[in-house]
């Protein structure tokens, strides 16, 4: 099942998008519904996080669009686009903190740039995202002192700090031990419930993501190769999906990546040349 | 075939850098709106270079008073040292030793910090947050640096011809007059050295910090990139000194 006719916030059509002549999407379709958590997910290198920087207007597509909330991101001026970033959010993978602010300041960045908010409140707010990802103690530590995994829960706080209307989670439970990886999950989903947001969740840690999303897309060779409900995708029969779902090296996706010379012409080369 | 491609090359890079001086200027007002983040830099970028600017100020003024003794004193004329390393000072050594001073301390430690901030995302991270990181991140940075330079330059010669450098050694090691040594430099020098000493600095200033932070916002996003920025912020910063300053010389001391 495909989540249409319902109210869809980011709609992506036809996307096609090349990194030179590495053709990263070929013509993709790809709806997120309001309100719900999407998952995307995909073989590593496919293009999730070049999903992501799309839909942000980083990056422009060479065909298709991308709309968000009925305006269309690759055509907008710097400052429409910049006001339609307010109501985005974005976990970048590796969180993207800024290593002269410290934890609280990296939270509190958003707020100072676009709030307008008192002091007061701003200390108010960022102590409670903090809270929330239960790093209000490292609220002094920098950047630097804190783990990666750590890093992405700021990141996280931070990304939901201006409470947008879509937050982008790119791989938001890496680095994370069993308890935070638990505590995170219920959070992208009770924040979802209760401040009306949309999520889009890129992830590899395929059970526990469709156990937290409405939706969900698999992705690879830049096509979409399956979407629906958690139990759909779960149940797919499509050998590229289940491939994909069981983990399997060998199947119709590959797992390395592309090149027109075969391995044993690779490995013999030195000698024959 | 070549070489085309080369100057093709280069055109390229020189309108792209163009460009961005443009748009470093034109976020300058958004600078001047965040003075706490400008302070911030003048006082980081200050501190970087302060203490070799001055050291190396001492020892200029201190070989320019030793060479311009031994030529002065077959002469007999030992008492204008003062304005000898004055002139040295003030129109040439002051501005051209504090910039590549400049580049090779601050300019590449800019060039650096910018390009890994590139790498990590954290300048793509800010364009996210509907922050403009030209704004945010670089013409706070290149104001401070515009204010940092002329300062550095007269921390300079005060050290070389003053303080430490030339008076220490003309005056106090080879004895020459300390009334003459002042009074010399005093109807010696005139105001428009000084002027166009402080235009030179300000001129080097933009090209330093200009380069520098060109580099390092164009770096390739990866540890290779930032060490590339790095080392041709020094390189070409050098050489655009040395140019420019042949450059307002010719034109300023006719
Ligand atoms: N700046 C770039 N220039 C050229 N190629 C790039 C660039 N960024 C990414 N790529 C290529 O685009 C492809 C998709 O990258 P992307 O980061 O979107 O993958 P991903 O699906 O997020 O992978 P992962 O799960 O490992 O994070 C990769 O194969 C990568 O080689
Ligand atoms: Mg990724």
């Amino acid at each position: 099942m495909t989540p249409t006719g319902q109210d869809i916030l980011v709609r992506v059509r036809d996307l096609r998008f090349a990194f030179g002549p590495r053709v990263i999407y070929d013509g993709v379709d790809i709806d997120i519904p309001r309100g719900k958590v999407t998952a995307i997910m995909g073989p590593s290198g496919t293009g999730k996080t070049t999903l992501l920087r799309l839909i942000g207007g980083q990056w422009r597509p060479q065909a298709g669009s991308v709309q968000f909330d009925g305006a269309d991101v690759h055509k907008q001026s710097r400052a429409q686009l910049f006001e339609m970033r307010k109501r985005m959010g974005m976990l970048f993978q590796n969180g993207a903190l800024l290593t002269d602010l410290t934890v609280f300041e990296n939270v509190a960045f958003p707020l100072r740039e676009h709030s307008g908010l008192p002091e007061s409140m701003i200390r108010d707010v960022v102590l409670m995202k903090l809270e929330a990802v239960g790093l209000r103690g490292a609220a002094a530590l920098y950047p630097e002192q804190i783990s990666g995994g750590m890093a992405r829960r700021v990141a996280l706080a931070r990304a939901v700090a201006l409470e947008p209307a879509l937050v982008m989670y790119d791989e938001p439970f890496t680095g994370q031990d069993p308890i935070s990886m638990g505590v995170l999950m219920r959070l992208v989903r009770t924040l979802n419930e209760a401040l009306g947001l949309t999520s889009i969740l890129v992830s590899h840690d395929v059970e526990e993501v469709l156990s937290i999303s409405d939706y969900a897309y698999v992705v690879a060779g830049g096509k979409v190769l399956e979407r629906g409900t958690p139990e759909a995708i779960r149940t797919s029969q499509s050998p590229m999906v289940r491939q994909f779902l069981d983990g399997k090296p060998d199947g119709p996706v590959a797992f390395n990546y592309k090149t027109s010379r075969d391995y044993a012409t690779d490995l013999l080369g030195g000698a024959a040349a | 075939m070549k070489l085309v491609g080369i100057v093709s090359e280069f055109l390229r890079g020189l309108g792209e850098a163009t460009l961005f001086l443009f748009t470093m200027i034109a976020a300058l007002p958004a600078a001047l709106l965040r003075p706490r983040l400008v302070v911030q830099q003048i006082y980081s970028i200050g501190m970087l270079s302060l203490i070799i600017v001055a050291i190396s100020g001492s020892f200029i003024g201190a070989v320019l008073a030793l060479q311009g003794y031994r030529t002065l004193a077959q002469f007999g004329a030992s008492s204008a040292l003062g304005v000898v390393v004055a002139f040295g000072v003030i129109r040439e050594l002051g501005p051209v030793v504090t910039a590549l001073l400049f580049a090779g301390r601050a300019g590449s430690s800019l060039a650096a910090e910018i390009g890994l901030m590139k790498a990590t995302d954290q300048l793509s991270g800010m364009e996210m947050m509907a922050v403009d990181p030209i704004k945010r991140v670089i013409a706070p940075r290149f104001l401070a640096g515009l204010i940092a330079m002329p300062l550095l330059a007269s921390i300079f010669s005060l050290m070389a011809i003053g303080v430490a450098g030339g008076h220490l050694v003309g005056v106090v090691m080879l004895g020459v007059d300390d009334g003459s040594y002042w009074s010399q430099i005093h109807s010696g020098l005139h105001p428009h050295d000084i002027i166009e000493s402080l235009i030179k600095s300000m001129v080097f200033g933009v090209a330093v910090n200009w380069i520098a932070l060109y580099q390092g916002y164009h770096a390739a996003p990866n540890s290779e990139g930032v060490a590339r920025a790095t080392t041709s912020t020094v390189v070409v910063s050098s050489l655009v000194v040395l140019a420019l300053d042949f450059i307002l010389t010719a034109f300023m001391f006719r």
